[in-house]
């Protein structure tokens, strides 16, 4: 099956520093904006959730239809890193310093 | 808090309550029509009652009183499920007509005022009236008792012929709903007959003869009279009219109600509220103890039970229909729901329950799922009806949802109802947020009714404590895209303008473009073209989108744009992005530039040239009064000349990847007349406001010609980025002031930038920042008086020469102005490189005039000495330069070395009219040099061996160029007292008599000493080249003349050589200069003829140095 995802990493104040879209799905002309949205309207359940749990990884937190977003907030709540996906990849970090 | 008293509360008692069917002749309806309302609407206001004060006992012992009641009313022929396709067509009308009545143009409401107000005010009042449509559009479903007729009300006119007959045939048609003939309920209803008697038809005395034969056919309690059209006078407005309500339905000018008076209102209270209290509450009550215990004896008790589910699993194997089973009226399922229903209605919520609980195992065993789920949504709103055990009564609503939805899509409006209701106990109970779940969960195929419900979770996640707005955006513009789908713009505009203002100010470029891109669009679909071009510019610099995207938005914009047939003014359009801080303004007060390469040299260096020739500033001031007011408007402002132009230059950036074509750039400038109206020039602009209004002043008077402006069409490239050049040229004095830029982008829109509120916001922004004041002054000019200005160039000036090519070229400076200009001083950065030659050259030929002459005039020397002495050339005194008389005067140029050589030139001249505001100007002249490797020569002295006063000279030469073949023609001892011979016959030493590319070459010379006294050749040597002695070395046979190398311009290179080498070791009597001359064997242009001169100072016995330049002087390898 096709898959999609979306990765963005945003910074204080909602800023996205980072966008990535990726997976083998053929492309909709509106896929980006529409992760977009979703991603974006995800923050609201993450400024919620932040605060109740010391986890850092947030999976599944919220989805749209078949969209799942799941969140990494990293210490401090500086960044979140947001992904929503089809099909459930695994969410799979890599940290460069 | 009271259920009853919540939303969800007031709309159950409502809607679950009994249903009244009523049966009349076409006589009634005739008779109720003449106050434009049908029988059913006469009746309907007077069903609903506030405190019946009615004592009820159901299946307890202990009597409860009833005060809220009502009746809800239908005809027989409504009473039937309503048309799915038709109801959905009133819904689309009605939301459309909802749209139609919204502001397109009132600004959307601020995020913070939307926190501030309450749902009521926040919502669109027609979201109610929309859920309670819905709702019924699954009314008089079979496997739902409340729906289903209590009573009958069987209605005749008295003017009807055999009423009794009447009466008995109304029932006995056909016409009966399908509930009562399909077995769904029981046909034996209680019956009501009701006489109407029309007053304006006579009396009613035959009326009332008519009841008492109706009373004693069907029962003195069950039979009544009404008499309506009281009112005699004619059409009256009845005071409180209650029936308002229908009045939309007919036309405004017929009057509803108008022929009942009060007494018929009163009748008609009197009269239902007697068939509610007197007979269908009783008549309940009384069916309710009847079937409860009809299902004690049944399903009540152990043995019961076993034996009802014993049964039921004999039935596993029946058919699985989604239906399930049927179930008539008199089933004991059908039964027990009826009993719920009923103590439902009658508020014993208690008893409704546990039936509903006993009825919901059969039905789930059955798999009869519809009536599964009705019987769960039944219990969830049990549940909050006795506001206890929350979390049950979600569970049920939940699992009734589910249930339904599973079923397939024949459910789906149960299931919306079914949701509305849950939406309504999580929003009484405050779950703001778990209702917008619920509201999203209810979206359909039904693209119409998924928007509103988008719209309605939207406003729940506003709602929500604390309240979600990314999610309310978000919400809203999912419910836009489905209003569009259904062509309801303007509801679609509506979410979308809500939106708006959650979405400002982020920073997720493809939601801001989506936004405003789709407002832009449908206001453009709308005709609202300036709204549209408003919400479109916002997404015009779009640089994150892909390349088609912006293709789009640009192509969509210029369409609307055209579309308008306007020519939009857009203060800071983005397309392209004008990068301010590149601004430059090259502008010249009393320093004029040559060319445009001059403007770029740093000032620093200009001044430190200029030092010497421009009069100190305390000159210019005449007194101190004069002083003053001058060095103060100087300091404030920059001055500029009439009819000179001031070029700004700035940066356009195309953030497209598209072409984008720009025409029409110019700057936007201000010219107030009268430099000494001190006011006009502390006018700064506050903001845009006054910019755009001194846009339009500025259009009003294009006729203005003050100043002209230039204008420069443009096409950028994707992602481009361009320096465009602009002017404008004052023609009168005053007060110039440049404010802005202006072009036209795709000529259509027309693009303004500010340079100074831009300058302002970054000064905010930034803090305290000096360099802020001198840039914003930079725009500000004193236009002066026209004045003389010299233009100046030097003629053909090479690009590219060989070290040590000398050649001669022409200075002109032209003067366009008709006054003339006079005391002409002129200064180079390098003398070394250039040289300002004497008049007389000018004329003669070159490079004859440098040959050596038989009556040698020695004169020119010592005045090139002289003016060598200050670095500044004084043209002669009585120099004028006229209007169209150009100045030509020769200067050398000699490559000395090679390298990349930037030549700076300064001509200072005063006014011949010393009134004109300025005393001087200076024009700078820039030109660059490359100068390429030519000959590498070097010398070694060695001693003669035979004779003291005579050395050995050995000459090296290397040809360094790629390709010029050279012929060596003379070289020269500088200074008297060294004469310098060849050893041996030029044929000898030079046999091709050129030196090819790369070719070296050693010959050896005689050097004699005839110094006789060594003080005053010591002088003479330090201060000028005297005459030296030349060996020819061309050809014998061609004896060309040989060359003057003490005469100018080589003597005067030759001086600077010197000097230059001198620096790195101190003047030594013994040593001694050559010059070499060579020329090109073949010249490459042919018209100008070249001389190369290299220059070897300072050569000398017993002394190492290390070669560094060619050309220069090379001491010999020691011979000691």
């Amino acid at each position: 099956m096709a898959t999609t995802a979306c990765f963005i990493i945003v910074s204080r104040n909602d800023i996205p520093i980072y966008e990535a879209e990726v997976g083998s799905a053929t492309k909709r002309e509106d896929a980006a904006q529409l992760h977009q949205f979703i991603l974006h309207a995800a923050l609201d359940i993450v400024q919620d959730l932040a605060w109740t749990t010391s986890a850092m990884f947030l999976k599944a937190i919220d989805r749209f239809n078949d969209l799942v977003v799941s969140v990494y907030v990293t210490a401090g709540h500086i960044l979140s890193i947001c992904g929503c996906f089809i099909d459930g990849i695994k969410f799979v970090f890599l940290f460069l310093s | 808090m009271d259920p009853a008293n919540t939303p969800l509360g007031k709309m159950l008692l409502d809607e679950i309550t009994p249903v009244v069917m009523v049966l009349s002749t076409p006589l009634v309806e005739e008779a109720s029509l003449k106050n434009h309302l049908s029988f059913v609407q006469m009746l309907s206001p007077f069903c609903s009652f506030n405190n019946i004060d009615v004592p009820v006992r159901t299946a307890s012992d202990q009597p409860y009183r009833l005060q809220k009641f009502k009746l809800r009313l239908f005809s027989a022929s409504d009473i039937r499920q309503p048309n799915l396709e038709v109801a959905k067509e009133q819904l689309k009308h009605f939301i459309s007509q909802a749209g139609d009545k919204d502001d397109m143009f009132s600004d959307p409401p601020q995020i913070s005022n939307l926190l501030a107000s309450s749902e009521s005010e926040i919502q669109p009042s027609w979201f109610q009236f929309f859920n309670k449509e819905l709702v019924r559009t699954v009314s008089f479903s079979e496997h739902e008792a409340f729906d289903h007729p209590v009573a009958c009300l069987l209605v005749v006119s008295s003017k009807d012929e055999q009423p009794i007959n009447r009466f008995i045939d109304l029932f006995n048609t056909d016409k009966l709903p399908s509930l009562l003939n399909d077995g769904a309920m029981d046909p034996k209803i209680l019956k009501h007959y009701l006489l109407v008697h029309d007053n304006q038809d006579g009396s009613p005395e035959k009326a009332a003869k008519i009841l008492t034969e109706m009373k004693s056919t069907f029962g003195s309690n069950e039979c009544q009279l009404l008499c309506i059209n009281s009112s005699h006078d004619g059409p009256v407005e009845p005071q409180d009219n209650p029936w308002a309500p229908y009045e939309s339905d007919v036309s405004p000018s017929q009057c509803v109600g108008c022929f009942l008076n009060i007494d018929d209102s009163n009748e008609i209270k009197d009269l239902m509220q007697d068939l509610s209290s007197k007979h269908i509450i009783p008549y309940m009550e009384q069916k309710i103890r009847f079937l409860n215990q009809q299902v004690s004896a049944t399903r009540k008790g152990f043995r019961n039970q076993i034996k009802n589910l014993w049964w039921r699993k004999g039935k596993e194997d029946a058919v699985d229909s989604p239906d399930g089973p049927m179930y008539t009226f008199s089933s004991i399922e059908s039964q027990i729901r009826v009993l719920g229903d009923y103590a439902f209605m009658l508020r014993d919520y208690e008893l409704a329950l546990s039936n509903y609980r006993l009825i919901s195992t059969d039905y789930k065993l059955d798999k009869a799922w519809k009536r599964y789920a009705g019987v769960q949504e039944m219990m969830g709103l049990t549940f909050f009806m006795l506001d206890q055990s929350r979390k049950e009564a979600e569970y049920c609503m939940e699992n009734a949802f589910n249930t339904y939805l599973k079923i397939g899509s024949l459910s789906q409006q149960n299931a919306t109802r079914c949701g509305l209701w849950w939406v309504e106990m999580l929003k009484t109970r405050d779950q703001y947020k778990e209702a917008a779940v619920v509201y999203f969960r209810l979206c359909s195929e039904e693209p119409l009714h998924s928007a509103v419900f988008l719209e309605q979770a939207s406003y729940c996640y506003l709602l929500s404590k604390p309240p979600m707005l990314r999610k309310f955006g978000f919400h809203l513009v999912l419910s836009g895209d489905r209003y569009k789908k259904c062509d309801q713009i303007k509801h679609a505009i509506r979410t979308y303008r809500s939106s708006v203002s959650v979405f400002e100010g982020i920073m997720w470029g493809h939601i801001k473009d989506n936004v405003h891109f789709r407002i832009g669009q449908w206001y453009a679909i709308l005709g609202m073209d300036d709204l549209a071009v408003k919400h479109m510019l916002e997404v015009l610099a779009c640089s994150h989108q892909p390349k088609t995207t912006q293709e789009l938005f640009l192509r969509d914009f210029l369409q609307i744009v055209q579309k308008t047939g306007k020519t939009f003014e857009v203060l800071k359009l983005q397309l392209p992005q004008v990068n301010i801080s590149s601004l430059k303004v090259v502008f010249e007060d009393h320093r004029t530039y040559a060319s445009p390469a001059a403007a770029t040299v740093r000032e620093s260096l200009w001044q430190s040239l200029e030092e010497d020739i421009i009069p100190p500033l305390s000159n210019v001031r005449t007194n101190w009064l004069d002083l003053q007011s001058n060095s103060k408007k100087y300091k404030e402002s920059n001055v500029c000349v009439a009819g000179e132009a001031v070029k700004v230059d700035i940066e356009f950036k195309n953030p497209l990847q598209i072409p984008i074509s720009i025409s029409g750039v110019s700057l936007i400038c201000e010219l107030s007349l009268g430099s000494d109206d001190a006011s006009s020039s502390t006018v700064e602009l506050q903001n845009d406001d006054d910019f755009k209004n001194l846009i339009t002043n500025r259009d009003m008077s294009s006729d203005n010609v003050s100043f002209t402006l230039s204008e420069v069409d443009v096409l950028l490239g994707g992602a481009e980025t361009t320096v465009v050049k602009l002017t404008v040229t004052p023609k009168v004095e005053g007060l110039l002031q440049i404010t802005g830029v202006r072009w036209k982008l795709s000529s259509s829109v027309v693009g303004f930038h500010n340079f100074e509120s831009n300058h302002m916001k970054k000064k905010n922004a930034k803090g305290r920042r000096k360099s802020k004041h001198s840039c914003s002054d930079n725009l500000k000019f004193i236009v002066i008086k026209s004045l003389p200005k010299l233009e100046g160039f030097i003629d053909s000036v090479p690009e590219k020469v060989y070290a040590g090519d000398l050649q001669r070229l022409v200075l002109e400076l032209r003067n366009q102005s008709e006054f003339a200009v006079k005391n002409l001083k002129m200064k180079v950065s390098h003398p070394r490189f250039l040289n300002i030659g004497n008049q007389k050259n000018l004329n003669s030929e070159f490079p004859a005039c440098l040959e050596r002459k038989t009556s040698s005039d020695p004169c020119c020397v010592g005045d090139s000495s002289s003016s060598l002495s200050q670095n500044v050339f004084l043209f002669p005194e009585d120099t004028l330069i006229q209007e169209g008389t150009p100045l030509l005067w020769p200067v050398w140029l000699w490559a000395a070395i090679p390298g990349d050589i930037n030549l700076y030139i300064t001509v200072y001249y005063e006014m011949a009219d010393v009134s004109r505001g300025m005393r001087f100007r200076t024009l700078r002249m820039h030109y660059n040099l490359q100068v390429v490797p030519s000959l590498d020569l070097s010398f070694q002295i060695s001693p003669s061996p035979s004779r003291l006063h005579e050395f050995l000279v050995r000459m090296d030469v290397v040809n360094k160029t790629s390709s010029e073949s050279l012929q060596v023609h003379q070289l020269s001892s500088v200074g008297g007292q060294w004469e310098i011979s060849l050893l041996q016959p030029v044929d000898t030493i030079f046999p091709s008599q050129s030196l090819m590319a790369g070719q070296s070459l050693s010959c050896f010379f005689m050097l004699k000493s005839c110094r006789k006294s060594l003080t005053s050749e010591d002088k003479i040597s330090t201060l000028s080249p005297v005459l030296g002695s030349d060996v020819g070395l061309g050809p014998e046979d061609s004896n060309q003349p040989l060359f003057d190398v003490s005469s100018s311009p080589l003597a005067d290179f030759h001086h600077y050589e010197r000097l230059h080498q001198e620096m790195s070791h101190q003047g030594d009597p013994n040593a001694v200069d050559f010059i070499l001359i060579s020329r090109p064997l073949t010249s490459g242009d042919s018209e100008r003829p070249h001389l190369f001169s290299h220059h070897a100072c300072h050569c000398r016995q017993y002394f190492k140095r290390k070669p560094n330049i060619v050309a220069s002087g090379w001491a010999s390898d020691t011979i000691s």
